[in-house]
């Protein structure tokens, strides 16, 4: 038994090593840093601690409440409307028509995709003259949308882009979900109702509720960290509207290098990804025993 | 009369089905085809909504001439470093991925092998631009800003969770009868991994590899921030397209093409594997 | 024929043998003809106007100093025939043919070059031999002991000959530091004014606009109050007659992008005062302050008179498309050229870009201006806004980054660095660039500016396809705005430049798009700048910004 546990950990070092170097040592570090007035590119001078000085800053910072807005915005809207959206695909998907296979595979496509690139497409797209977007809408006599300079519409342009790439993601998942529901149910259900949104309200959505809970809550985790699309997109404008939170950390650390103050905003964002990763393992961690 | 009109009653619904399953293909396909389309298109076609080749614009190579041509070899290297630093992270993964999904899926820990899964997975849940600059900070401090050791560690680290998970899942799954026996035999358990388990893991590493593949070739943020020109890969690349006459779209959609073709093309190879690799194993797909 | 192929790659195979040998056989140049040493040109005309101009350069063989060697330049990112990186490109092959080193450009995005090169430096990557620099980062780059002087380069024998003496000099105090020479010229920039002449000139307009507006329109307008009733007529009429209503103004405010030089330059005759007494152009606590009161570093930039020209500016692009909020720089000035907006101020570009039939509608119909006055202007000493439709208040400006070379302190090869910064410079190579549009080199010297400040004639112009009546409107006009004018805007270049500029980028485009207003945002911007002030050390800026403006504090 003891030579069988040796073993075991020989297998499991060298990974735990390489995350202990690679995440947690940088995690510590930028704690550290965030207790400290540390600069690059000006004048050299010493480090000072400087103790929670950054992170009561952090309260009277009129930047936060600004970029906290969009941060809302773009959470909330975009993981409501994936699991809205993705649950209806999936129900879409979950009739037993031949063929349909290929069609799941295409629909995935969008959640391979760099989001740095989808900005960019974005970008065409949703351009105020002659991209197609507009045209579209013009075509059907909704007029000109300035997507790119009016606050609020740019804000749906980055949303829309995120809605794209990850309603797939929820898609897959759920319909997964759907499909490992046992055909006796439903036939037992049959028996009372012949309502299609009976059946989807009192077995399906039931069934597919925890699967339903576990990717609501890695999009949220996912969706605070958005920062690639705005950057294309809307390069944070129009003004500073699209700018997220995600966002203000990068240009407070890497346009003005102040990096003990960025490192602190990025320790609150840390606490909140523990706390929602915490109450998604304590979910699911159950299955990661071996008997 | 009843089984007729339940007939065409299906024949209504399975419409309507596939009139929905066209729609929804269609959006998601869309952008990628707008993109294909105006990147054959001339700058003064761009702007229209023509779609058709041949019959409504003239297709033209010269947005491919120009991204990969004679003025493209800047193009063609950051593409280079792409698969240098996404394959360079995928073996890193692949192979510290796989020793510890066998360990987690065969040996016992007395930590809790649970804790252990959720503490690799766990990783994934970090915002990265907290560790960004601690890692541009570390990275300095070893001379390894704009190496492609920098950026395959950095890489790899962000893609080790699915390599761990997807692994771990495929030998928990595998009955450990012949691994037993070969242990009876008198192997070590390092011969029972090289020549028993890992030689069926074949599918399970190929959907893993992919996976990460895809989330190292995508990355922009570190690389932004941590590579300048040795090592620069194609998601820098992608953001300077400007000129003096503004956007050309034309360059754009080359551009983002070559950028998300090849994991596009990858994905559809790892179906299997999407669902359980991308939910960190909560949802069986 | 054959033979002398062989003859060709026999000596090409000799030369990392034996320099000695090469400087018998010949000059760089020979064997190699226009299409090999240009292989970006897109014409013979451009091709062979470029290979007149590298023969005349006379560049110093300097194969024997230099073969093998390796140049790496940053430069702002816009393709090999964009602004300013174009014609590194462009140059590259004559200049590896007169060095025998390679020349490796690195090109990086206008909004991470703040980034890209502060971690460069201060990380000791060391990448960059030279950087074509925008002249904002000198505070940085001098504070950190980031790039050297050139003093003895300038008359040092070897290298490609330019003359410093004349570039114009309000542009030549942005190439040096405290008496020093660090930059070698490239891009002179100051925005001025472009109009349509064809239209503006048109007697049935002037008609129309006198009707309308109840007074005769001023071609070319003065003042931005003229301007602004110009643009106004002229929004959403169609007056280009191509059925849809067009554009007053074409402006560039995206964020992160160029856009806040608009409003440096709009504002400055509202801001400003010029010093009463001989000299107008002497700095005292009140007149020629712009951004910082120059006895504390207190912003000046909320100061009623930037209010108001932020007001203005909004009450201006509201005569112009919305998506200009959205547009760079290429966006607003296709839309100008393209003939879709009757107005448009900015840098010299436009003057040489309308000249391209490839992308300009407008060439034979361009007026250039001065950068307009205004008629009302803040007085900071009185406290109070002086109003003089007369005697309108002018303060001209330099408004850009005037892209030019610095050299690496920490470059191993110094010396070729400078090589290829001077060969940009030398006349003929300099005067190319500033011909053709596409390279983004705007006038910067005598020798491209008209009598009696210059040298250039017309017909310099006109030879290489210019319009004559555009270029006599553009070339006056840009000299003008160097010369003619009773002062002109300090440009900033404490440490810290790029900070302070960001912030005021982002306020501003959120006072145009009406997330904030005027006075919010800059108010914002003051108090943004009072902490990167004290962040960086008050005290020590202040002694930087008094001696970038010349200001002596009174005891």
């Amino acid at each position: 038994m003891k030579k069988r546990n040796r073993a075991g950990l020989f297998f499991l070092l060298p990974g735990v090593v390489w995350v202990l170097c690679f995440t947690l040592f940088p995690l510590l570090y930028s704690l550290g840093l965030s207790f400290t007035d540390k600069r690059i590119g000006r004048r050299p001078r010493p480090v000072q601690f400087i103790g929670f000085e950054n992170y009561a800053d952090i309260f009277s910072d009129n930047r936060v409440s600004e970029v906290l807005e969009m941060t809302v915005f773009i959470v909330l809207g975009s993981v409501l409307l994936t699991v809205v959206l993705g649950i209806l695909v999936a129900w879409l998907f979950n009739h037993d028509i031949p063929g349909l296979r290929v069609f799941r595979a295409i629909l995935t496509l969008p959640i391979f995709a760099a989001p740095i690139a989808l900005g960019q497409l974005g970008m065409i797209l949703f351009n105020e003259q002659s991209g197609p977007v507009n045209q579209m809408l013009r075509a059907i006599g909704a007029g000109t949308v300035y997507w790119i300079t009016d606050p609020w519409s740019a804000r749906f342009a980055v949303l829309i882009v995120d809605v794209w790439q990850w309603t797939p993601f929820v898609f897959i998942i759920v319909l997964a979900a759907m499909q490992s529901i046992p055909d006796e149910l439903y036939e037992a259900a049959r028996l009372d109702t012949s309502s299609a949104w009976t059946l989807f309200r009192k077995v399906t959505f039931p069934l597919i509720l925890p699967a339903i809970g576990t990717v609501t809550m890695l999009r949220l985790v996912e969706t605070f960290k958005i920062l690639d699309i705005p950057y294309t997109l809307t390069g944070g404008g129009p003004g500073v509207s699209t700018q997220t939170y995600s966002y203000y950390i990068y240009l407070t650390g890497l346009r003005h290098f102040d990096m003990g103050y960025a490192s602190a905003l990025a320790y609150l964002l840390v606490v909140v990804a523990i706390i929602v990763s915490s109450i998604f393992f304590w979910r699911v961690r159950e299955r990661y025993e071996v008997q | 009369m009843q089984t007729s009109q339940l007939i065409s009653r299906r024949t209504i619904e399975h419409t309507l089905l596939w009139a929905a399953v066209l729609l929804v293909t269609l959006i998601a396909l869309y952008p990628f085809a707008w993109a294909l389309i105006t990147s054959f298109k001339p700058q003064r076609d761009a702007l229209e909504s023509s779609m058709i080749p041949f019959l409504q614009f003239k297709p033209i190579m010269d947005n491919w001439n120009a991204e990969l041509g004679r003025t493209g070899e800047e193009n063609i290297k950051a593409l280079k470093n792409s698969a240098i630093i996404a394959i360079g992270a995928t073996v890193i993964a692949l192979t510290l991925g796989s020793t510890a999904g066998y360990a987690l899926a065969r040996f016992r820990f007395g930590i809790g092998n649970r804790n252990l899964v959720s503490w690799f997975l766990s990783q994934r849940f970090l915002p990265p631009v907290a560790t960004l600059i601690p890692f541009f900070l570390l990275l300095q401090r070893f001379d390894l800003l704009d190496t492609y050791v920098g950026m395959i560690v950095v890489n790899a680290t962000f893609v080790m969770p699915f390599a761990v998970l997807i692994m771990r899942d495929f030998f928990a799954d595998i009955p450990k009868d012949l691994e037993e026996a070969a242990l009876v035999d008198g192997a070590s358990h390092l011969q029972v991994f090289l020549r028993v388990a890992l030689p069926i893991a074949g599918p399970a590493l190929v959907a893993a590899g992919i996976i990460c593949f895809t989330f190292a070739w995508n990355e922009f943020l570190f690389a932004s921030v941590l590579t300048v020109r040795d090592a620069q890969p194609f998601t820098v690349k992608i953001i300077s397209t400007g000129t003096v006459r503004g956007i050309h779209f034309g360059f754009v959609s080359t551009r983002l093409l070559m950028a998300v073709v090849p994991p596009l093309v990858l994905s559809l190879f790892v179906q299997r594997y999407i669902v359980r690799g991308l939910t960190m194993g909560a949802v069986k797909g | 024929m054959r033979k002398l192929i062989v003859l060709l790659i026999v000596i090409a195979l000799l030369l990392p043998a034996g320099n000695s040998l090469v400087s018998a056989q010949g000059g760089p140049f020979d064997g190699k003809t226009p299409e090999e040493l240009f292989p970006n040109a897109i014409d013979d005309q451009e091709r062979q106007s470029a290979w007149e101009a590298l023969m005349a350069a006379n560049l110093p063989d300097a194969r024997d100093r230099f073969s093998g060697q390796k140049l790496t330049i940053g430069v702002l990112a816009s393709g090999t025939r964009g602004v300013i990186s174009g014609a590194p490109y462009f140059w590259r092959e004559a200049f590896e043919a007169v060095t025998g080193a390679e020349l490796e450009i690195i090109e990086i995005p206008f909004d991470q070059m703040l980034t890209t090169l502060t971690v460069d430096f201060s990380t000791n990557q060391n990448t960059y031999d030279a950087i074509i620099n925008a002249s904002w980062f000198y505070g940085d780059y001098i504070s950190n002991e980031w790039i050297i002087p050139i003093d003895d380069y300038i008359n040092a024998e070897g290298y490609p000959k330019w003359e410093p003496d004349k570039v114009a000099a309000p542009l030549r105090q942005l190439l040096q530091w405290e008496g020093k020479w660090y930059g070698v010229v490239n891009d002179g920039d100051t925005q001025m004014f472009y109009y349509r002449r064809d239209i503006l000139e048109d007697p049935q307009w002037q008609a129309a606009y006198e009707e309308e507006m109840g007074e005769p329109m001023v071609v070319p307008p003065r003042t931005w109050q003229q301007v602004y009733k110009i643009a106004k007529f002229f929004n959403g009429k169609d007056w280009n007659g191509d059925g849809d209503p067009d554009d007053g103004i074409s402006l560039h405010l995206k964020v992160g992008g160029q856009g806040f030089f608009h409003f440096m330059s709009l504002s400055a005759p509202f801001a400003i005062t010029p010093a009463e007494g001989d000299d107008p152009t002497k700095v005292t606590k009140y007149d020629n302050i712009y951004w910082f009161d120059p006895d504390d570093m207190t912003p000046v930039i909320n100061s009623p008179g930037h209010v108001k020209a932020l007001e203005f500016l909004k009450e201006l692009a509201a005569t112009g498309s919305q998506s200009q909020f959205g547009w760079d720089l290429g966006e607003a000035w296709n839309n100008f050229l393209t003939g879709n907006a009757v107005l448009l101020f900015s840098w010299g570009d436009v003057g040489s870009l309308a000249q391209d039939p490839n992308s300009s509608t407008i060439k034979g119909k361009l007026g250039g201006a001065p950068i307009p006055c205004s008629e009302v202007w803040y007085d900071r000493e009185l406290g109070q806004f002086v109003e003089d439709p007369e005697n309108p208040n002018c303060v001209s400006n330099l408004v850009g980054a005037s892209w030019h070379g610095v050299i690496s302190s920490r470059s191993d090869n110094p010396d070729l660095a400078y090589y290829f910064l001077a060969m940009q410079a030398t006349p003929p190579i300099l005067f190319w660039n500033v011909v053709y549009g596409w390279t983004g080199v705007d006038p910067s010297s005598t020798t491209h500016l008209f009598p009696p400040a210059g040298e250039a004639t017309v017909e310099d112009y006109v030879n290489a396809g210019y319009d004559a009546g555009d270029v006599q409107s553009y070339i006056t006009a840009y000299g003008q705005n160097l010369f003619d004018f009773p002062t002109t805007q300090t440009y900033l270049r404490i440490p810290g430049t790029p900070e302070y500029w960001n912030i005021l980028d982002m306020r501003l485009a959120q006072a145009m798009v009406g997330e904030l207003s005027p006075q919010e945002a800059l108010d914002q911007v003051a108090e943004e700048w009072e902490e990167i002030t004290d962040d960086i050390g008050r005290d020590y800026l202040l002694e930087i910004y008094q001696a970038s403006i010349g200001y002596t504090p009174a005891e």
